[in-house]
């Protein structure tokens, strides 16, 4: 850790923060968050936590921004002019913004010193966590260790939290019949002129698509001994696809991944993570105890079982992440019409 | 030694077109121009740092450190054909939305120009 450094760049999160607030045009602040978050991803990197950086760089910089002006894109571009007039709550807003802070400045004064192995945070499990992971899982990388194995029940709800997420995008932004009129904001906020074919970014676009597919299953696969996993390699295999829906159109992406397939991944992938868990149980082990699993693995030893357990939860996830951002950015990126893209 | 310099030089060179974009995109006058010297020096100056850590990296031979290499040289290629479609792809999106290109001097005198010398 170089503290300068790591100066430096919390002094740039805190000018995009400011900025990504100040800006009027909201578009301009969907791009300033996105390198606010890549900073982020830079901060991360920089005090070793690189499994944090790697899931940031393709959820916060990569896939958020684009959802973010696929947002803004299909509503308003600019901050409305009757919230503008209002002194009094703009007041009240930065009265509670600042009380909030000060709260959070009072309590870091009681934070341990950062890396104190005499914290209570390193104090208690953890020791046993990254001696025993080895022994236990033989997975050499910690994180996933403990994301997949020791932690697995909470790993399986925030996976069920991001189908969640899916789910509900869908139910409140789709439209079934099709056409039906103009709605309210049909309208875009600016338009532009009737998107003409570019070659240039098709072909590199789809140039890129199977290496960038190939990356992510490779991220996900090598998750045990390398940062990566499920969530990042999944959100590299959605991201893969939202590239052909914006170099292309959006029908190019449902051709190859529609959205009956969609919704069913997405449900498959959480069924996995659970299947395995309650498959589990019914070797007689605890709920997602991965060492059950050897009774079924041919030439699986206990410990070896709880890896190959992991790994399928990994992949569980990645195919219910990949299938929720692409059904995010699809009914984002259309109004839930499922008709033109971006 | 060799591979020492080597470093020393890519890395110096990539620094240098570093600088020379960030001061082309603080100086160059319209959008376009802006872009173009954002375009071509951030593609070649990343490239340059990127062969720099590739060769560093040789130091110490290992089929291991071999792969890092590799990967290192990969991103550079993945950057050689993404920074230029994005910057491209900006471009695009400006000249779509009507940016008028800078011109020396204001259209309506370089019209007159014309007229006055046909």
């Amino acid at each position: 850790m170089i503290w300068q450094l790591d100066l430096f760049i919390l002094g740039m999160i805190v000018v995009c923060a400011l900025a990504s607030i100040m800006v009027k045009d909201l578009m301009s602040a969907a791009i300033i968050f996105g390198a606010y978050s890549f900073l982020m991803c830079l901060l991360w990197t920089e005090m070793g936590s690189v499994d944090v950086a790697f899931t940031e760089a393709p959820v916060g910089a990569g896939v958020g921004t684009v959802f973010f002006i696929a947002a803004v894109f299909r509503t308003s571009r600019h901050v409305s002019r009757r919230s503008e007039g209002r002194l009094g709550m703009k007041f009240l807003g930065l009265l509670g913004a600042f009380m909030t802070g000060l709260l959070l400045m009072t309590g870091v004064h009681d934070f341990p010193g950062w890396a104190d192995p005499n914290s209570p945070a390193s104090q208690h499990v953890s020791t046993y966590y990254i001696t025993k992971t080895i022994e236990d899982t033989s997975v050499p990388n910690i994180v996933t260790s403990v994301l997949a194995d020791y932690r697995g029940f909470d790993t399986m709800f925030e996976t069920a939290v991001i189908f969640t997420a899916g789910i509900a995008v869908t139910l409140i932004l789709r439209r079934l019949g099709g056409g039906g009129g103009s709605h309210s904001v049909s309208g875009p906020a600016y338009t532009t002129t009737a998107g003409y074919p570019d070659t240039i970014i098709r072909f590199i676009s789809r140039q890129l698509v199977p290496f960038m597919q190939l990356y992510a299953l490779y991220v996900v696969a090598h998750g045990h001994h390398s940062p990566g996993g499920g969530f990042q390699g999944g959100v590299i295999l959605g991201a893969s696809f939202i590239l052909l829906g914006i170099s292309y159109d959006l029908k190019t992406t449902l051709n190859r991944i529609s959205e009956r397939a969609n919704i069913a991944l997405g449900n498959l992938g959480v069924l996995i993570y659970a299947g395995i868990g309650v498959v589990c149980l019914l070797l007689g082990a605890n709920f997602l105890d991965y060492s059950a699993l050897s009774k079924l693995l041919p030439g699986a030893t206990e410990i070896t079982a709880r890896s190959h357990g992991m790994l399928g939860i990994e992949i569980g996830v990645a195919i219910a992440v990949m299938a929720i951002m692409v059904s995010i950015y699809v009914n984002l990126a259309s109004h839930g019409k499922h008709d033109e893209g971006l | 030694m060799i591979l020492n310099l080597l470093t020393v030089v890519l890395t110096l060179a990539g620094l240098f077109f570093f600088l020379a974009t960030t001061v082309g995109i603080l100086r160059f006058p319209d959008f376009y121009a802006r872009m173009h010297a954002a375009g071509k020096g951030d593609t070649l100056s990343s490239i340059l740092l990127l062969t720099g850590f590739a060769v560093y990296n040789l130091h110490h031979f290992s089929v291991g450190g071999l792969l890092v290499t590799l990967k290192v040289l990969l991103i550079a290629v993945f950057i050689f054909m993404a920074s230029p479609t994005a910057t491209h792809a900006i471009i695009d999106a400006g000249f779509e939305s009507g940016i008028q290109p800078w011109t020396r001097m204001p259209a309506k005198a370089a019209q007159t120009e014309e007229d006055e010398q046909s």
